[in-house]
């Protein structure tokens, strides 16, 4: 039991501090935080279909533009809805979206899936540059509120939300059991009766619409959005990345391979902004965490980490789709 | 950090890494850099040093960095009889318009800087606005081109650089009046990005104008491959050919079109053609191209922290190797209007909150002469705090070199039109 | 000859070559993958650093841009056969999902290209000039970019040659063996490890000869890599993993869409086209349209 209790301090104490990070920092680095909490956020909504159901989806950063674009449309000159009131419109269009396209698309295996869904994200992107109302290829602006505390509670807010639900779902119920028992064997879920189909689709919606959340956010803190700043495969690619970093499947991985991917991305970026150099720093990192971190940074801390590892190994899903690739 | 320490040293990476490491995300926010004893204007340089727009930014820095350069040689900036140096601070925008909110925002909060020195793209520019606005932080644009940008109307971004929709059409006027015999017919090829539709566009409402007929107008894909459209151009044979891209897909253009031996009557492509490194890469190909200029070194304009255009030019050629072109001359003259207003305005450094405000009344009221040319901002309309007095210059790649060719006043050699056909 | 027919025929020509250049750099790929099962995101830094080294030897020492192309593949060879043994260590270490761990290794070692050509070679756009850059044939009523049809071919004579290698060869069996099932392979004697090393090399040097042909037909500059690995993805998807026939099948179909939705429908479609065509060819042929060919 002490192992719980202390980690339930530090989630006090981690809680503490950033509701009170305001009044600490100044609003440079309380941009930094909120941009690290909107990663955090976006790399648990990625690893709930990605971590627990196996599913590698590439085109994420469609749903994270879809919540955008909806938010700057609504809030547009035309209809100007309050912010607010944009956000259960955008989880409406991202859940029936997701629906349609995740019913075929979750048929598909590993790489298959992956590119599918790369594939949507990139029919969306050129969709959105070539028509008119969404402002085409030059992008929206969005009418700017300029209080960066409202848009770091917000991302507080949608990031705490987000991992309290997975926590909530994935952690202490039946249905998080489901989807892991199909993740490491699809056919033994099913004979056992899981309707693997609506457990899919339902992990699918839930990855979308805490992305389309996070877009919404972003949309208005920004306060300009193009198809490239929140469809483009880098927002995609970023999720994958950190989460790997973090730990796959893990509940706190996402937020720690999120929140020091930024971060580091960050802190290089300011101290060599001024060459590209920093891109091949980031580049060696990331290969030197593969090298020698390969259970993410959660692996460092728990001592589950090697063991779940090797449960995972066994997993039939695996990119090859055939089954074949896997090491035994 | 200065200008000159651009270079890499292995202890630079060595101490800054330990510091950065060492410090650690939570520990940062607490180091509060210590200003310099010695009081320095602060300017910030918000631009693309990385993602696809890595060459115009590059142009960009390398503009505002000719500024800070020539200034300090100098002593500094004048205020009230005394000179201040100028301390640059960068922020690449990743090519991305939240990365580059998240420079500004660096740029004013933790390097206080008093001035900024606006992005390379359009749409980085619209991000950093609101940023601008925030915080009362005057910002001078020596490159964006997009008249999305002064459409919004921003009350803290003055631009020098004359919105493309004003210069596009005029240039292909200009380009339809020297064609002999008179050139009938138009296509137009618009890359689909931001500023390249725009210019695109420009081309297509100035063709009209010009009297042109438009037989095709086509929006491609930056990623796409050009064939298709050559083809289909090729097979309507119009007389002229404008492109609104960057560099990548007007190079690409160019041996598209040589590749399937498709020479228009004329070429004009715009942004791009006046960069060294488009000729450098097309070799002999690039003879023939048109482009659009505001600024070229030959311009009879002069100020005494450059000198003459053409002193200019050969400054800019001693550190870059080539010849510098409008988006550089623009960027260094961005500096100039910051001299300017500050010195009108009388503040020494540190500016406070009031006078950065006061800062920014006084570039709006900016009249003056530079040797990139006239800079006066609009105080209305659709061009608001966009300076549209440069008059464009057509322009055609002759023997590698680039070279005026109307209109007739500015000209400095004729234009080559009929374009023979490819070698 | 009527001038509609004229554009059509010419339209069919430029999809065929548009397939045969994106073939260039997708056959390597699927054989990497096959063996692998590696989705390779560094394919795009091979084809730029091919380029690079295209652009270099013409610049430098004044020779045609395709002498180039056999320098390519010893050197890039040479170099994937030293990185392909740390990709066969993560892709099969006992780590949650492997796989996944060496494609973040892949984008790690692209973004560090990346950055490292960035920093070394700055951002100008390059051209390689060949003897055939720019020159043409007019057949009847349709010009023929030389160029292009270069490309096509060394496209096909990859894929054949590779086609002899595999099913000619004893060391093409272990490939074709290793590819089926590895256990079975590694049972029958084959370095496994050794053999994905060469493949490795061998898909590394294949793809830059392809990357020094991308910077003669259009530009090179180090932003430009990931355009290609976009490309090869999805004709690899849409071939079917691992089939190199099924590549260059795949790459026409799309070069053909690509060509005719911009010329008859409008450019800026043609690539919601593909993109759309390649998603809804997933949804009814789950394992792309061509499933055996390694």
């Amino acid at each position: 039991m002490k192992p719980r209790w202390t980690g339930l301090l530090l989630l006090i104490a981690v809680i503490v501090v950033l509701a009170l990070l305001p009044m600490l920092v100044n609003n440079f680095w309380l941009r930094i935080a909120t941009g690290a909490l909107m990663w955090a956020g976006l790399a648990c909504s990625w690893n709930i279909l990605g971590g627990y159901a196996g599913y590698i989806n590439f085109g994420h950063s469609a749903f994270f533009g879809l919540g955008a674009y909806v938010t700057a449309l609504l809030m547009g000159d035309k209809l100007a809805w309050p912010f607010f009131a944009t956000l259960p419109a955008g989880i409406v269009v991202t859940a029936l979206f997701a629906i349609i396209i995740g019913a075929p698309t979750l048929r598909l295996r590993g790489a298959y899936f992956a590119i599918a869904t790369w594939a949507f994200a990139e029919v969306l992107i050129q969709f959105a540059s070539v028509m008119d109302f969404t402002g085409g290829i030059g992008g929206i602006g969005l009418p700017p509120f300029l209080d960066e505390r409202f848009f770091y509670f917000a991302m507080f807010g949608a990031a705490a939300l987000t991992y309290l639900i997975t926590w909530a779902l994935f952690e202490r119920s039946r249905f998080g059991l489901k989807v892991k028992a199909l993740r490491d064997h699809e056919p033994a879920a099913e004979a056992m009766g899981i309707n693997t189909s609506l457990v899919k689709l339902q992990t699918f919606v839930l990855s979308a619409v805490t992305a389309s959340v996070f877009g919404a956010i972003f949309a208005y803190w920004v306060t300009f959005i193009n198809p490239n700043s929140v469809f483009g495969g880098d927002i995609t690619d970023q999720m994958v990345v950190m989460v790997l970093l973090g730990g796959l499947g893990s509940l706190w991985g996402p937020a720690l391979g999120g929140v020091a991917l930024f971060v580091v991305n960050r802190i290089i970026w300011m101290y060599w902004g001024d060459t590209a150099f920093y891109i091949a720093i980031l580049g060696a990192a990331i290969v030197l965490v593969v090298l020698f971190l390969p259970n993410g940074i959660a692996g460092l801390f728990s001592r589950r980490g090697a063991k779940s590892g090797a449960v995972l190994d066994k997993a039939v899903g695996n990119l090859a789709g055939d089954g074949q690739g896997g090491p035994s | 950090m200065s200008t000159n320490s651009k270079g890499f040293s292995r202890r630079r990476f060595l101490s800054v890494s330990a510091v950065a490491f060492a410090a650690g995300p939570l520990g940062m926010p607490f180091v509060r850099t210590a200003r310099a004893q010695v009081a320095t204007f602060k300017a910030g340089v918000i631009t693309s040093l990385s993602g696809e727009n890595i060459l115009g930014g590059n142009l960009t820095k390398r503009g505002y960095d000719l500024w800070a350069e020539a200034i300090n040689a100098k002593g500094g900036v004048e205020v009230a009889g005394e000179l201040f140096k100028v301390d640059m601070f960068y922020g690449d925008d990743q090519s991305n318009p939240a990365t580059g909110a998240d420079a500004a925002e660096r740029l004013i909060v933790q390097n206080e800087v008093d001035v900024l020195f606006g992005p390379y793209t359009s749409g980085s520019t619209i991000a950093v606005q609101p940023i601008c606005q925030k915080y009362q932080v005057p910002m001078i644009s020596g490159s964006a081109e997009s008249p999305n940008v002064w459409k919004a109307k921003p009350e803290f971004n003055f631009g020098i650089i004359p919105a493309v929709d004003t210069t596009a059409g005029k240039s292909l006027a200009v380009l339809a009046k020297l064609s002999n015999p008179m050139a009938k017919t138009i296509a137009v090829i618009g890359v689909n990005e931001p500023f390249s539709k725009e210019t695109g566009e420009g081309f297509r409402d100035g063709a009209k104008e010009a009297g042109l007929e438009v037989v095709a107008y086509e929006l491609v894909p930056a990623s796409g491959d050009l064939t298709p459209v050559i083809s289909k151009i090729a097979a309507l044979n119009p007389d002229i050919v404008a492109v609104g891209g960057h560099e990548e897909p007007l190079i690409n253009v160019v041996k598209t079109s040589k590749s399937l031996n498709f020479r228009p009557k004329a070429l004009i492509m715009h942004y791009g053609v006046t960069d060294p490194a488009f000729a450098q890469a097309l070799a002999a190909d690039a003879d023939g191209t048109c482009g659009v200029s505001v600024w070229l070194p030959s311009v009879p304009y002069k100020d005494d922290v450059f000198g003459t255009a053409r002193e200019f030019a050969e400054m800019a050629q001693k550190k870059s190797g080539h010849e510098p072109d409008y988006t550089e001359a623009a960027c260094a003259a961005s500096g100039l209007v910051f001299g300017d207003a500050v010195k009108r305005l009388g503040k020494k450094p540190v500016l406070t909150p009031e006078d950065r405000v006061a800062l920014k009344d006084a570039i709006a009221e900016t009249d003056i002469q530079t040797f990139y040319g006239p800079i006066k901002f609009e105080k209305e309309g659709n061009h608001y705090h966009d300076n549209v007095q440069p008059v464009p210059v057509l322009i055609q790649i002759q023997g590698g070199k680039t070279v005026a060719v109307g209109p007739k006043e500015a000209a400095a050699a004729d234009l080559t039109y009929p374009l023979p056909a490819w070698k | 000859m009527v001038p509609a027919l004229d554009l059509f025929l010419q339209t069919l020509l430029n999809g065929l070559l548009i397939g045969g250049v994106i073939g260039t750099f997708t056959i390597g790929f699927q054989l990497a993958f096959g063996v692998l099962h590696v989705i390779d995101f560094a394919v795009g830094g091979w084809v730029v650093l091919g380029g690079y080294l295209g652009y270099y030897m013409a610049a430098g020492l004044g020779v045609d841009g395709f002498l180039a192309i056999p320098v390519a593949f010893v050197l890039f060879g040479a170099i994937g056969y030293l990185i392909g043994p740390i990709l066969y260590n993560v892709r099969n270490s006992r780590t949650a999902r492997p796989e996944l761990m060496a494609l973040a290794l892949t984008f790690g070692l692209f973004t560090l290209l990346r950055g490292g050509m960035l920093t070394a070679w700055g951002f100008n756009t390059h051209s390689v000039p060949t003897a055939l850059s720019g020159e043409s044939l007019a057949v009847g009523p349709v010009t023929v970019p030389l160029i292009r049809v270069a490309a096509a071919v060394f496209a096909i004579a990859i894929a054949g040659g590779l086609f002899l290698f595999l099913y000619r060869t004893r060391y093409g069996l272990a490939i074709r063996a290793t590819a089926e099932n590895r256990q079975n392979a590694a049972l029958m004697g084959v370095n496994i490890r050794r053999l994905s090393a060469n493949v490795y090399g061998l898909y590394a040097g294949i793809t830059a000869m392809a990357g020094v042909l991308m910077g003669a037909i259009f530009s090179v500059n180090p932003e430009v890599g990931l355009r290609y690995t976009l490309f090869a993805f999805f004709v690899a998807v849409l071939a079917g993993l691992g089939s190199v026939g099924g590549a260059l099948v795949a790459a026409l179909l799309l070069g053909v869409i690509e060509a005719f939705v911009a010329t008859y429908v409008g450019s800026s479609y043609s690539l919601l086209a593909i993109f759309a065509t390649l998603f809804l060819v997933l949804l009814v042929s789950p394992r792309g349209i061509l499933r055996h060919g390694l």
